[in-house]
């Protein structure tokens, strides 16, 4: 009991002491009379602290909270609707950074396939009339050569 | 009940100042029986005690009541110091007596266990002696305290 308390008990003696402990309860008892002692003994050790150290660890406590909540803040994401621009703030962090993707509204995209089929359609016309031209021209350049012929 | 309290995370400051209130006193004089400087154990006071109530509720509960636990962790906070300084000589600590009711053997190596974690086979090493007979001093020495406050 004595080096379980102390805290230099092997892993075997720990064991013995936790199954004495389940099994007995005056040896139970017995261990936690001995905690208690312990602790009364510490207390007839004890140093009054100087005035301001609660308030230097509950300083120190609150950093760490506040260091935490802000590391959470960052990982959870974003799981509910759009509260508006303060909600926003809340859950995340403005960070600076530097992006090669080009935002843009949705609305754009009816914009961009009309544009897409419009330009289709131009292409086939200018191809249609390009033919029809090149056509044309050599019906003309046939009608030349037999009215020359028929001249001749 | 102290349990319950500090095993939320974020425990409310009203959690740390009933924990203060009860350890600091208790934690002060036990490291101040390590490091042997004054100014020193304050600061490892606020950095230790910080340390365990964050880390309190995260970590696996042991079997050990708070304050028994509360040492062991000061103790492997400061084990790297204890590694450097210690030699089995008694600490001269605020003992109201406790200590004093040793012998010189017994309080070497309550202080060298109590205050160091040294093992009962590495004090045997130390003073030539078989493990059963450091035991027995060891054995010795907390009953001979304990009888002093009546128990």
């Amino acid at each position: 009991m004595e080096t379980y308390v102390m805290g230099i008990a092997t892993e075997e003696e720990v064991q013995q002491v936790l199954l004495l402990k389940k099994e007995y309860p005056e040896f139970k008892d017995a261990l936690e009379n001995l905690e208690m002692d312990m602790e009364v003994l510490a207390q007839g050790m004890a140093i009054m602290p100087p005035p301001g150290t609660l308030e230097k660890i509950e300083t120190e406590i609150n950093e760490i909270q506040r260091r935490s909540q802000v590391v959470q803040k960052i990982v959870v994401p974003n799981t509910g609707s759009e509260n508006g621009r303060s909600d926003k703030e809340e859950k995340y962090i403005e960070v600076e950074a530097e992006s090669n993707q080009m935002r843009v509204n949705k609305a754009w995209k009816w914009i961009f396939i009309a544009v897409f089929i419009l330009g289709k359609v131009f292409l086939a016309g200018a191809i249609y009339f390009y033919l029809e031209n090149r056509q044309a021209r050599e019906e003309v350049k046939e009608l030349k050569l037999e009215l020359k012929q028929k001249i001749k | 009940m102290p349990k319950a309290v500090l095993n939320v995370p974020s425990a409310e400051p009203k959690d740390i100042r009933w924990f203060y209130d009860k350890y600091a006193a208790m934690l002060l004089g036990y490291i101040n029986g390590i490091v042997q400087d004054h100014r020193k154990s304050e600061d490892y006071l606020v950095s230790i005690l910080t340390a365990f109530t964050a880390e309190f509720g995260t970590t696996e509960k042991s079997q050990l009541s708070i304050w028994l636990e509360l040492r062991q962790y000061a103790q492997s906070k400061l084990a790297v110091l204890t590694e450097k300084h210690h030699s089995l000589t008694p600490a001269h600590v605020n003992s109201n007596g406790n200590l004093d009711l040793l012998d010189d053997l017994q309080k070497q190596i309550f202080c060298a266990v109590y205050y160091h974690g040294k093992s009962i086979s590495q004090l045997a090493t130390a003073f030539s002696s078989e493990e059963d007979e450091i035991r027995n001093q060891l054995k010795r020495s907390i009953d001979k305290m304990r009888r002093s406050r009546g128990n």
